[in-house]
């Protein structure tokens, strides 16, 4: 029986039918494979792609003389990758003890369903090590770096300290964090679907940055001193807190920045010894720890007393409105309207010339001078000298000056302004106030930061910091060095005189506020050579036990340590 | 004279289909290499042996192969006695699979466990089915051409399709042998008008269902298992964690593929992403290893097998024969469309596997098994008009 010719028809129908529906099937593989081709395989490599950042070490920072003040030590992140975890439990043991973590904050990490959960960085080596050596499948070692300051405390409050992500948080690790982090590397490996890595494929790298190192002006044996010297006067006045500021006057370097107490840069959040935690709020211990952190030449505010009769004195000479040879006589007190403003020597200091009163530290002589001035004046100067501004350190939080507003300055407030009282500057400000007078008149920025170096040495960065020339004439400049120089020759401030230096300073001792609580700061601004300083110290103690005048205690700290940085610096000089 | 007229003879009474063979043999092997490139890695995670699919599936070609040998040796008409009891037995096996003798893997009673050999009865259920049509359609002879005995060939089917479908949950295969029906039966009745109205209305049907379950969408979160499915066809990276898992990582490695593929063995979503790419997903897999190119060159072998069915049809000796090849021409066919359009993401995702290559021991079987029974029609051909 032979088949019909429809059947034969129909077969072949079939087959076109087949070969059309495969044509159709064709051209969707076409579209897939090369019109979407990029898209899918984007897709599908985002899948297959495990990324794991590597850390870039952070920039050191390192003083004058090439000594690290922050350095990097290595350290383990350790991180669970689900995928790869056998035995979970086993992973939540050996975490939990090794690395004394809570159960709940592991387990929560271990079973979270992600590619790779960070469990805790910051590990120590030998405990990173320890964990690799279990080889527990799933669990990831791996090393970066954690800063790490070799000189523990030493200027804590300058450099600053970094947290678990390596990122600055106060000081200079803040201001300079753009050139200090670097730039972090990636690591781009394959993986199947259990997220295991795949060798044969490779892996892809882009090698971290690491950051700049930071140079700065801090001179560490300068620094050391001052905090010997601080720590000093701390102890034996019983004070609750001791500055030293040591600066060039002539382009505003910082040479040394002591606030003793100072923190454990290497423990940043452990308050100081003997601070009872317990019952603590959290919000308690953070302020604490603010506390601790604060740079009390840069965030705090006092009144700066007679120190600031240097400034009086500038303005005085710059209005010309008093010379050094310019007579006056001091009853021991002096009537502004209905107030009566004693000088400190009761008695008063009788007839004496500018130069003597100020030698004298005598508050009638200059009340005088600013009222001469005139309140409008008087302000315009304050604003000339930079005192309004912010001196622009580079370090954070810098506080502002709390002053009168213009039009509210009477007679009685400009009398107490002139030497030194009702108005609020920073350590800072006054030492760079007093530079920018006795330098020649050029108002300098002062600052830490010199220039930035890559990891090879090469320069990348030099800063310039503005400086506004003639802040007071050249002449001024020359009376005050002459006028301060005999304030310790002959002066207040004789305790701080060296045999064969020749020092300029001004002492002060002020009442912190409220008056009457019998709290005292005393201090000490001094420069040497006087007849061209080279360097600039402030000492600062607060609340001094005992004897409180700032010519009794603050200028024998200052004393000592011209006694021993100015052999130095002129040996530095000469290298 | 006289001898050489009877070696001829012999000749041509010893007629074997050399090129359905070697097609048949290259796909299987071939099959056996994309196998193991694709099981592998993850055979040796989870047996501790690459080889662990390859060796199993290699064992069931083999014995495949000897039963293709060995059908092919027998002539065809032979089986026609046997096309009731196939019917039968299939239904048996189909209903045996919710005894103790069925087996669940992955979440659905497909398969007999028969002393240690599993299979599935969906595929005993095919070949049983065009070997019961042939013999059914030869037996109406004329009586195909009324409107009685067109429905009495759609009809026949049905209640195995429907026991497949919901017994053994496999939708796919009822897909499959109603496809074959309808195939056999438009090869044995000679109007046209009919089929493409039916065409047409299932297309309609097909569409209309698909707009429902669309515009469903926003009211019920309640679709079912199948409504989901429609909607992880429309937009599988919308449902990438649910129902269109499978289907766009199919699509990563068909995509990845590219032009020229990533090389032979070089598939990164088999290790793992897709699971069980050795299964139903192996077409994406070639993709993904051997481009566009080597996609297109299966796609062409496939053509090629159901060219040679075609030819083999077109000549068989008789209606029986034509209509039993044009049963497995019409099963391998539509499997293979079927499989590649889940792949590609054409047509919403059911479990079909790609014949001769993916990864299943009684499906491989069967097969060849058909292949067996084809080669058996084509040594009736004649080679000579006479």
């Amino acid at each position: 029986m032979k088949n019909k010719t429809f059947h034969r028809k129909k077969i072949v129908t079939i087959f076109v039918g087949c070969l059309l529906i495969f044509l159709i099937l064709a051209g969707r593989l076409v579209y897939l494979m090369v019109w979407q081709s990029d898209h899918y395989s984007e897709a599908a490599r985002d899948l297959h792609e495990r990324e794991r950042s590597i850390k870039a070490a952070r920039g050191r920072i390192i003083d004058a003389n090439g000594v690290v003040l922050a350095d990097n030590k290595t350290v383990c992140t350790v991180s669970v990758i689900h995928n790869q975890i056998e035995d979970k439990e086993a992973v939540i043991a050996a975490l939990c003890s090794k690395l004394d973590l809570d159960e709940d904050y592991v387990r929560k990490r271990v079973e979270k369903y992600t590619a790779i959960e960070r469990i805790k960085s910051n590990v120590d080596k030998e405990d990173g090590d320890a964990i690799r050596e279990l080889k527990l499948p799933g669990v990831k070692v791996d090393e970066d770096y954690k800063r790490y300051y070799p000189y523990d405390s030493l200027a804590s409050k300058v450099l600053g300290f970094t947290g678990g992500d390596n990122q600055g948080i106060i000081g200079l690790e803040v201001k300079y964090e753009e050139y200090l982090k670097g730039t972090e590397g990636m690591i781009l490996t394959m993986t199947d679907a259990r997220g295991i890595e795949l060798d044969a494929v490779g892996e892809n790298r882009i090698e971290p940055v690491s950051g700049g190192d930071l140079h700065i002006s801090l001179d560490m044996n300068i620094q050391k001193y001052a905090t010997q010297l601080a720590m000093q006067a701390m102890e034996t006045k019983q004070a609750e807190s001791v500055s030293i500021l040591v600066m060039d006057p002539k382009n505003g370097e910082i040479l040394a920045m002591a606030n003793v107490p100072e923190f454990d840069l290497n423990h940043p959040f452990t308050l100081p010894e003997g601070t009872d935690t317990t019952g603590m709020a959290e919000k308690e211990k953070q302020d604490a720890l603010n506390k601790m952190w604060r740079n009390g030449c840069i965030n705090d505010t006092y009144e700066p007393g007679s120190t600031f009769k240097v400034i009086t004195a500038a303005a005085g000479l710059e209005a010309g409105v008093v010379s050094k040879e310019d007579r006056f006589s001091c009853p021991g007190y002096i009537m502004v309207e209905d107030r009566r403003i004693r000088c400190h020597k009761v008695g008063g200091h009788g007839a004496e010339n500018f130069v003597e009163a100020t030698m004298n530290s005598c508050n009638p002589v200059f009340v005088t001078v600013g009222l001469r001035i005139g309140a409008e004046r008087y302000y315009d100067y304050f604003k000339q000298f930079g005192l309004l501004d912010k001196t622009n350190i580079d370090l954070p939080g810098e506080a502002g000056t709390i002053m009168h507003k213009k039009e509210n300055i009477g007679m009685v407030e400009l009398a107490t302004i002139s030497f030194g009282q009702s108005f609020q500057i920073t350590p800072i400000q006054l030492a760079t106030t007093i530079s920018s007078i006795i330098n020649g008149g050029n108002r300098v920025t002062p600052h830490f930061g010199t220039y930035v170096t890559a990891e090879d040495g090469t320069v990348i960065r030099e800063f310039e910091y503005p400086v506004r020339e003639n802040v007071v004439s050249a002449e001024t400049s020359a009376t005050m060095r002459y006028m301060l120089e005999q304030v310790v020759e002959n002066g207040g401030g004789k305790k701080a005189y060296i045999e064969g230096f020749r020092i300029g300073g001004k002492t002060a001792t002020s009442q912190t506020l409220p008056r009457g609580s019998g709290r005292y700061i005393a201090s000490f601004c001094g420069f040497a050579p006087a007849d061209d300083p080279r360097v600039l110290a402030v000492a600062i103690i607060h609340t001094p036990q005992g004897v409180y005048y700032g010519g009794q205690i603050a200028a024998p700290v200052v004393r000592q340590l011209f006694e021993n940085i100015l052999p130095y610096l002129e040996e530095m000089d000469y290298n | 004279m006289p001898q050489a007229r009877s070696r001829k003879k012999r000749q041509s009474e010893y007629f074997f289909d050399y090129s359905l063979l070697f097609i048949v043999l290259f796909l299987l092997g071939f099959g056996l290499i994309m196998i193991y490139s694709t099981s592998s890695y993850e055979a040796a995670m989870e047996n501790q042996d690459a080889a662990y699919y390859l060796k199993k599936q290699t064992f069931a070609a083999a014995l495949g192969l000897v039963m293709m040998f060995i059908v092919a040796q027998i002539p065809y008409h032979f089986w026609e006695r046997f096309a009731t009891l196939g019917y039968v037995v299939s239904a048996i096996l189909i209903l045996l699979v919710q005894t103790s003798l069925g087996r669940e893997s992955h979440g659905a009673r497909r398969w007999l466990n028969l002393g240690g050999l599993s299979l599935q009865p969906a595929e005993i259920a095919k070949l049983g089915m065009i070997l019961f049509l042939a013999s059914l359609v030869c037996k109406m002879g004329r009586s195909i051409r009324m409107l009685k005995g067109f429905f009495t060939v759609l009809c026949v089917p049905m209640p195995i399709c429907l026991m497949v479908w919901k017994i053994t949950d496999n939708m796919s295969s009822a897909i499959i042998i109603f496809g074959i029906a309808v195939l056999m039966l438009f090869v044995a009745s000679p109007d046209y008008k009919k089929f493409v109205v039916c065409g047409l209305l299932a297309v309609a049907a097909a569409a209309l269902v698909v707009f429902f379950i669309s515009q469903q969408e926003m009211g019920s979160g309640d679709l079912g298992f199948r409504g989901e499915r429609i909607l992880a066809w429309l937009d599988p990276e919308a449902y990438a964690s649910g129902k269109g898992f499978q289907t766009l990582q199919a699509l990563y490695a068909i995509g990845s593929g590219g032009i020229f593929g990533k090389g032979l063995g070089q598939s990164m979503q088999k290790l793992g992403f897709l699971p069980e790419a050795q299964n139903d997903m192996i077409f994406s897999i070639i993709c993904e290893e051997l481009g566009l190119f080597g996609a297109i060159a299966i796609i062409l072998m496939f053509v090629l097998l159901i060219w040679r069915l075609m030819v083999i049809a077109n000549n068989a000796p008789d209606l029986f024969g034509a209509l039993l090849v044009v049963g497995v021409l019409g099963h391998f066919a539509i499997q293979v469309i079927l499989n590649i359009a889940v792949v590609t993401n054409t047509i919403p995702n059911t479990g079909i596997s790609l014949p001769f290559i993916s990864y299943g021991g009684s499906s491989v079987m069967f097969l060849l098994i058909e292949v067996g029974m084809v080669l058996s029609v084509a040594k009736g051909i004649r080679l000579k008009e006479y």
